[in-house]
């Protein structure tokens, strides 16, 4: 009777047991994670990777990747309206200029202890964490570095070689080459190769600055005579006709379509088109990065990912993007669209030291920056910036008075 | 004297829409009303707080909001009077017999019913300085000897989103001035016919006046919503370049959009009103000459 009793009391437990087991097992946590991508195989290449996430991370974490236009911007505003609306996702990739907003509204989770409690957190340089750190004005991380992008300048060879010219080592060797590439091809009096493809929409704040700086100019302070100076060269450039007569206007979708069509001799973009220009160009396109004179500068766009303040589970959610910062999803992500890893032993591997663009990025981190992180920082890139700027370049104010209104639009009277 | 007894169904029956109307369109009204007397800029939640008239002060003395003002008069001007002259004709057009009208007025509806956002896009694209078919159909034609960047430059710019705007609505006339015509009685043709007026007489004498109506509330209409439109301007230039199609309502977009609601809101109170005050004006100057 008593081996009975023992015999049912243990088969009794040992079913508790397996539907303990059973139930944890099937406790799943779903993972919506935002992003965008600059073109088709980028967009295929997250949802490969969010697929390979599910089926190996063994804590019942499943990843639904939503792909969101980056839209000159838009998308940090897409994000935090459906945040503020009590939507969203739970993850999401995510620019460091949008960090003010986003922490103002106590939208984003502090990351410091779970990237403190992490295994893989000096695989991460702490001159990163430190720009996050200053991204958010405190002393606390909330976005997990992902990638960098080192703006530098594309140019075309074989076009150097036709018109005699090196690449520029000096600011005022660029300007030279922006006219001497400028020319009519075919002889018919219409310029039909212009030297350098200017972005003046929304974005172009990015390239500009790197003529602010070349002059002595920084963005401290706007209306100094070296800051204004660069804008004045700016000016000229289209003035004169070294940029094509669209520029006022002319985006991302524009400056990479005039490069790609041989309309532009040079254009100012970061490695994650390099794939598209390599596919259209071969070996006919190089880079260098924008030279500098007084100064040099550079700039360091940055993608990080974030965890919601709305994440039902934060731990799964940072099981999401430490994948993303230094597992396989970095190496994958970083291979298929050439941007710069944050992962130091993912940076060693041979396809990302053998990438001349890639190479090209790492010599401009030393003179890579960012624009002050302000609370005026997006409207002055979204609608102050590029309306200033344009009014400028057609001639309705003056190089002074559109560096005074930047100035004003970024620090306040 | 017998209580009358209130019959419930009436009211029953329009709460549904009444309710609709009030979650929709009357609280969000009052919301914003309530939100332009206050600082309310969600980058500096925590300065959110009552200020005032202060927002009303800081718009008149903004030179943007002037600019955008007078941007809109132009806007609604020269867009809603050609979309009529165009619709008019074109509905005078359609309104006569010929082989496959049927299928010319069903073609002819195609701008109304694109998307505004379509429009936005594939008009861009038209106008562009270095791909658009525009600029290579003006140079087939000789008519250009280079390229114009029609969205680039300030003084083509507003033009050109006004050209699509014209290109949008006049379906909109055409239809309800169709509409219209089918409603003029034959006979008054044929009485203009027998006492020898010709095809301008019969148009001043008969067809407009006839339409006047019909013209008058579409029109209204149209001003209404062309100085509230925002998706066309917005996709092809966003109020650019240098804000020079940058009307009322893409101001009020694009600030709403950098989260400074207070501004925002107390622009679009004045946008209201000032559209009520042409509608009021409007229909006054029209029950005004009925009357008399």
């Amino acid at each position: 009777m008593n081996k009975r009793v023992l015999c049912l009391s243990m088969s009794f437990l040992i079913l508790i047991i397996v539907a303990i087991g059973g139930f944890a097992q099937s406790k799943s946590v779903t993972i919506t994670h935002w992003y965008w991508a600059d073109n088709p195989q980028y967009s295929a290449t997250m949802k490969e990777i969010a697929a390979e996430f599910n089926a190996t991370n063994n804590k019942n974490i499943t990843v639904v990747a939503e792909e969101y236009p980056w839209d000159g911007g838009a998308y940090s505003e897409t994000l935090f309206r459906a945040a503020m609306g009590g939507g969203g996702p739970d993850t999401s990739t995510f620019k460091l200029t949008s960090t003010p907003l986003f922490t103002a509204n106590n939208l984003l989770v502090k990351l410091d202890d779970y990237i403190a409690n992490w295994k893989d957190k000096n695989d991460i340089e702490d001159s990163l964490y430190n720009v996050m750190r200053m991204g958010s004005g405190t002393d606390n991380i909330y976005l997990m570095p992902w990638t960098t992008q080192i703006l530098y300048v594309y140019y075309r060879p074989s076009m150097f070689n036709e018109v005699g010219i090196a690449v520029p080592k000096t600011y005022a060797e660029f300007l030279e080459a922006c006219k001497k590439l400028t020319r009519d091809t075919n002889g018919d009096g219409v310029i039909d190769v212009y030297g350098f493809g200017m972005r003046g929409a929304k974005g172009g704040h990015e390239p500009w600055g790197s003529f602010i700086w070349a002059r002595g100019g920084n963005f401290k302070d706007f209306t100094t005579p070296q800051a204004i100076a660069g804008m004045q060269d700016f000016i000229d450039l289209y003035k004169n006709g070294y940029t094509p007569p669209t520029a006022t206007m002319d985006g991302f979708q524009e400056i990479i379509a005039n490069f790609k069509s041989g309309k532009t001799a040079m254009t100012v973009h970061h490695i994650g088109s390099s794939p598209g220009m390599i596919e259209t160009f071969g070996d006919d396109v190089d880079a260098f990065i924008f030279p500098g004179e007084v100064g040099q500068w550079t700039s360091m766009g940055d993608t990080e990912n974030v965890i919601m303040e709305s994440c039902k589970n934060k731990e799964a959610a940072f099981e999401w993007i430490s994948y993303m910062a230094t597992g396989k999803g970095q190496e994958k992500w970083c291979t298929v669209t050439g941007n710069v890893p944050v992962s130091k032993s993912i940076q060693q591997l041979p396809v990302f030291q053998n990438s001349k663009f890639m190479k090209v990025s790492i010599e401009g981190t030393p003179v890579a920056g960012i624009y002050p992180i302000l609370d005026t920082t997006t409207e002055w890139i979204s609608t102050i910036w590029p309306n200033t700027v344009a009014a400028a370049l057609l001639g309705q104010i003056t190089a002074t008075e559109a560096m005074k209104k930047l100035q004003i639009g970024l620090y306040g009277q | 004297m017998p209580r009358q007894k209130i019959n419930p169904w009436p009211y029953l029956l329009i709460s549904p829409a009444l309710i609709t109307f009030f979650t929709v369109v009357f609280i969000p009204v009052l919301n914003a009303i309530l939100i332009s007397f206050q600082r309310y800029d969600l980058r500096r939640p925590k300065a959110i707080g009552f200020v005032g008239l202060e927002n009303y002060i800081n718009i008149f003395q903004d030179p943007l909001f002037f600019q955008s003002i007078w941007k809109t008069f132009l806007w609604v001007i020269f867009g809603v009077g050609f979309q009529f002259i165009l619709g008019f004709g074109l509905a005078l057009l359609l309104h006569k017999k010929f082989f496959g009208r049927g299928i010319i007025r069903s073609v002819s509806l195609i701008p109304w019913v694109t998307p505004g956002v379509l429009i936005g896009l594939m008009w861009r694209w038209i106008y562009d300085g270095n791909y658009g078919v525009l600029n290579d159909f003006f140079l087939k034609l000789n008519l250009i000897n280079e390229k114009i960047p029609f969205l680039a430059q300030q003084k083509s710019a507003f033009p050109s989103v006004i050209v699509t705007i014209i290109w949008q609505g006049i379906p909109f006339f055409a239809l309800m001035i169709l509409a219209g015509l089918q409603g003029i009685p034959g006979e008054l043709y044929d009485a203009a016919d027998v006492d020898g007026a010709d095809g301008l007489q019969k148009l001043f004498k008969i067809t407009i006046p006839m339409l006047k109506n019909t013209i008058y509330v579409t029109t209204l209409l149209r001003i209404i919503w062309v100085a509230n439109s925002v998706d066309v301007i917005f996709n092809m230039t966003e109020g650019g370049p240098a804000y020079a199609t940058q009307t009322l309502s893409v101001y009020v977009f694009n600030k709403g959009n950098t989260l400074n609601l207070g501004y925002a809101s107390t622009m679009s109170i004045i946008l209201t009103l000032l559209l009520l005050l042409v509608a009021i004006l409007y229909l006054k100057n029209i029950f005004g000459r009925e009357e008399e």
